[in-house]
């Protein structure tokens, strides 16, 4: 089992670049074209929104919950505002929504009450997190924009992509890698 | 923060426009200020370069 113990390593306050970041970045930097708006949503150190606008040229602005992942962000030269998922974003604006989010199932009762913890859990589907985000970004996207959404199998894909269904996205599965414990997916959601 | 940050902003309760007022200001990047929303009147902080957008109910909790 991926204990959240040990993808919590010693850091407790901003979840840092892991294989699911890389991957992330690595897909968005194949995607994005250079003229186009991207937020990535919960952006942690920074490193994905970094390494997209570095390799793209495109204009990323980034946000997080954690004022602690907002500092880190911004230390690595990243545009970033403190907000609750898309809440502060304006309507239509986004041709690319990154999100990397936080999905490992966690039972009541194992949880931290810490920035980790924020960073990690995603309630007991690990989808606590993921479902209101498909909800609103269709809100924030602009007519022809799209979502590149990370999923790990410990989440389950197949509920996912029904989430996404119902709000009128269609998925296609860009990147599977396996690891040990899970294997991680990059979902482009496009309408 | 950018001003041009702006045109992608708006405040989260309402989704209307924000207005800056700047404080303290290094070369294009906003370091101090706050942003007001032109439909609810709600002020959000701008501190160290970066807008805290959370609502009100979230600003302390979090």
């Amino acid at each position: 089992m991926t204990d959240l113990a040990d993808r919590r390593g010693i850091e407790t306050d901003v979840y840092q670049p892991a294989e699911d970041s890389h991957l992330l970045a690595t897909v968005a930097a194949e995607q994005v074209d250079e003229d186009n708006l991207v937020l990535e949503v919960g952006t942690g150190s920074g490193y994905v929104a970094e390494r997209v606008a570095g390799e793209t040229g495109a204009r990323v602005v980034a946000s997080d919950l954690n004022p602690h992942a907002c500092r880190a962000a911004r230390d690595r030269g990243v545009e970033v505002v403190r907000a609750d998922l898309l809440d502060p974003i304006r309507t239509d604006t986004c041709d690319v929504v990154l999100f990397n989010p936080p999905y490992l199932p966690t039972e009541e009762g194992e949880e931290w009450d810490d920035w980790m913890e924020v960073a990690l859990s995603g309630g007991e589907t690990g989808r606590a997190v993921i479902d209101p985000f498909l909800g609103n970004v269709g809100r924030v996207l602009a007519p022809d924009g799209y979502v590149l959404l990370l999923v790990s199998s410990l989440t389950g894909v197949e509920a996912v992509v029904e989430t996404a269904a119902e709000s009128g996205f269609s998925a296609v599965a860009l990147r599977d890698e396996s690891y040990p414990f899970e294997s991680l997916t990059v979902l482009k959601l496009h309408r | 923060m950018k001003e041009s940050l702006l045109d992608i902003i708006c405040c989260p309760l309402d989704k209307a426009e924000l207005e800056l007022e700047v404080h303290e200001r290094e070369g294009e990047e906003i370091l101090e200020g706050s942003l007001t929303c032109t439909d609810c009147g709600e002020t959000y902080p701008i501190e160290d370069g970066i807008p805290n957008l959370l609502p009100p109910d979230m600003r302390e909790a979090a």
